[in-house]
């Protein structure tokens, strides 16, 4: 199956996508740090809806060329994060009605895609597909890497709360992004069910993922599981603490960032154990992703 | 391009060419500018007639028809006050044809105000044009001009900073409360002191939507009275400790030559608070609340100095964007005028 859809191949779907953000982002930014003015929320959702639409043609044609959900190497499984984040904007983000979340949005999505499309390394061509025996490894990897998206916007209201609570802190509301941030208890508010949010879909992840770990205990490399089960106790720790309100606000979005910073890292330590388990010279084999 | 004897034109005494004695001294009531339109009207000459009379400005805008112009106006003015042209003429601008639209646009967006982009006399200069339009005073080319004129008026304001960022200090108290809280509606707010400055700022804290409100006093009494007065829940002073948790944000304005709110009662309260975080206004001098309050993460103190620094440079900020405004205004004005003028000809044409 070729990689080329509509004329055009994977990665310059992928491409122009990752312009499309970066344009989204840099009109956000010019407008409101230069023309001092918020541009519409349709606009912002328009761009990057758009993009997304991109990335996903992108992704779409890449699953059709290896029969299977693209989620095998560090390229893979960074676009896919970077969609899910940008899915959880488009279908979640209206509801919570934050200004400006689109334009930070499209510049997470324009730094993280700007990054795996130029490490080329990490586009590994000996990448297998996901597609194993058990169609629920897969549903695993898709909702541990949504959840992933779920954390990153997570990353950026947790940011933007930094930002907005730092500004009141230091008396410095007059221009920069301070007109255009929300309110920082409605950013309390946001992180709060956006990290229940992502923690429900990686424990449902990690829990089918268990159940195929138990059937065959060889499949997951220690690396692996314990990267991915000290990402989940660390956000769990951090969620227990809120809802104890033993955090404070600030504590909390400071190791919602740190968390999520490791939680890259462990992304690392997943792809290392995928081409670890899935030797060449065995196509059947499946890789998963946690 | 307007001509200096224009039919269309504006005078105007304002603050930038009459001080205050001299504004009072042409200041109108609703009576002598009643009058003031009828003998216009009378005089045959005027065609059009709009009266803006505020507590700062006083201006008149007039169509003419042909042979006359602003000079024969400003004769009818100066008649009406009582004193010769040449007296008023030295307190007045007399603009006319586009200057005079590009003055109205300035006006309306409140480039000319005496605080850079108040809002209010937006809505002044629609009440005085739907009074003007109400009797008839008004034309064709008033119409045009003052409808057009709102248009740019508002395009000015929603596209430079002009009107952005408060310039009073009980307001700019209220935003930080919205850049903190969001919906006030779900914040309380207590006064701490009853004083005037408090009163303002719990008048424009409700006027944002707060809705519970505690009044704290060192007497019982005078706590009552000020609650049924304002609205709210009288509180004792002494019993600060108690009720604090309550509250979301706290307007401070005792006459105490000590802190009433200290860093040791805020961390008390803190625990009973769950997180939320605690405004705290310190509008007292000497100050009310001991700075150390601010070390906690969730706690946000500004005094006077600070709301008045921000209050001094959101007035800069709007300084700034008068030349971008301005620019709008004249590109407008030069766009309205000419429809005007083409209009005209048009219409002389046919006839």
């Amino acid at each position: 199956m070729s990689n080329v859809l509509l004329g055009l191949a994977d990665k310059q779907w992928i491409w122009i996508a990752t312009v499309v953000f970066a344009s989204t982002f840099v009109l956000g930014s010019y407008s409101a740090l230069k023309l001092r003015r918020k541009t519409g929320r349709p606009y912002i959702l328009g761009l990057v809806t758009f993009g997304w639409v991109l990335q996903t043609i992108g992704l779409y044609a890449r699953g059709l060329q290896y029969g299977g959900c693209p989620l095998s190497n560090q390229f893979e499984l960074v676009q896919f994060m970077v969609w899910s984040a940008i899915a959880i904007y488009i279908f979640v983000g209206p509801a919570f009605r934050v200004s400006l979340l689109g334009v930070f949005a499209s510049g997470f999505a324009c730094v993280f895609s700007i990054l795996s499309l130029a490490l080329e390394n990490w586009d590994d061509p000996s990448r297998k597909p996901i597609f194993g025996e058990s169609p629920w490894i897969e549903t695993h990897a898709a909702l541990a890497l949504f959840s992933y998206g779920v954390f990153g916007v997570l990353t950026l209201t947790s940011a933007m709360y930094l930002l907005q609570s730092r500004s009141l802190k230091t008396k410095k509301v007059v221009g920069g992004l301070f007109p255009f941030l929300p309110s920082i208890v409605e950013l309390v508010s946001i992180n709060r069910r956006l990290l229940v949010m992502g923690f429900s879909i990686l424990t449902v992840s990690l829990a089918i993922g268990y159940r195929y770990f138990m059937e065959d205990l060889e499949s997951v490399l220690t690396i692996k599981l314990a990267s991915t089960v000290a990402v989940w106790i660390a956000y769990a720790i951090t969620l227990a603490l809120r809802l104890k309100f033993s955090l404070t606000s600030k504590k909390f979005a400071w190791a919602c960032i740190g968390i999520f910073l490791a939680a890259l890292l462990s992304l690392a330590a997943v792809n290392r154990s995928t081409k670890s388990s899935s030797p060449t010279a065995e196509p059947a084999q499946s890789s998963e992703v946690s | 391009m307007s001509r200096p004897h224009d039919s269309f034109s504006v005078i105007s005494i304002n603050h930038e060419v009459a001080p205050l004695e001299v504004r009072e001294r042409y200041s109108m009531d609703d009576a002598k500018v009643a009058t003031l339109y009828t003998t216009l009207k009378n005089k045959g000459k005027v065609e059009e007639s709009l009266v803006l009379n505020t507590c700062n400005r006083f201006e008149l805008y007039t169509q003419c028809e042909d042979g006359a112009d602003a000079e024969f106006v400003l004769h009818t003015l100066a008649n009406a006050y009582g004193v010769s042209p040449d007296e008023l003429a030295g307190h007045l601008h007399l603009r006319s044809g586009r200057d005079a639209v590009q003055h109205l646009i300035e006006v309306a967006a409140g480039l000319r105000s005496q605080i850079t982009g108040e809002a209010e006399i937006f809505g002044q200069v629609k009440a005085a044009y739907a009074l003007s339009q109400e009797h008839g005073y008004a034309g064709k080319t008033i119409n045009r001009v003052f409808q057009k004129g709102f248009q740019a008026a508002k395009l000015i304001r929603n596209s430079t900073t002009v009107g952005q960022g408060q310039i009073n200090i009980a307001n700019v108290a209220v935003d930080l409360a919205g850049k903190i809280f969001g919906e006030l509606r779900s914040a309380a707010a207590l006064s701490l002191g009853t004083g005037e400055i408090g009163e303002k700022t719990v008048k424009a804290l409700r006027s944002r939507g707060a809705e519970t409100f505690g009044i704290a006093s060192r007497s019982q009494d005078r706590a009552e009275e000020v609650a049924r007065e304002w609205g709210g829940t009288p509180r004792l002073l002494q019993d600060l400790e108690s009720y604090l948790p309550e509250y979301d944000i706290v307007i401070a304005s005792v006459g105490a030559e000590e802190a009433v709110l200290t860093r040791k009662i805020v961390k008390q309260c803190s625990s009973r608070r769950k997180g939320r975080p605690l405004f705290l206004i310190d509008l007292g001098l000497p100050r009310n609340i001991e700075q150390g309050c601010e070390d906690f993460d969730n706690v946000f103190l500004y005094n006077l100095d600070d709301l008045a620094s921000i209050a001094d440079e959101n007035l800069a900020q709007r300084k700034e964007a008068v030349v971008d405004a301005t620019a709008i205004a004249e590109q407008k004005s030069e766009f309205i005028w000419n429809a005007i003028l083409k209009r005209r000809e048009y219409e002389r044409n046919q006839a």
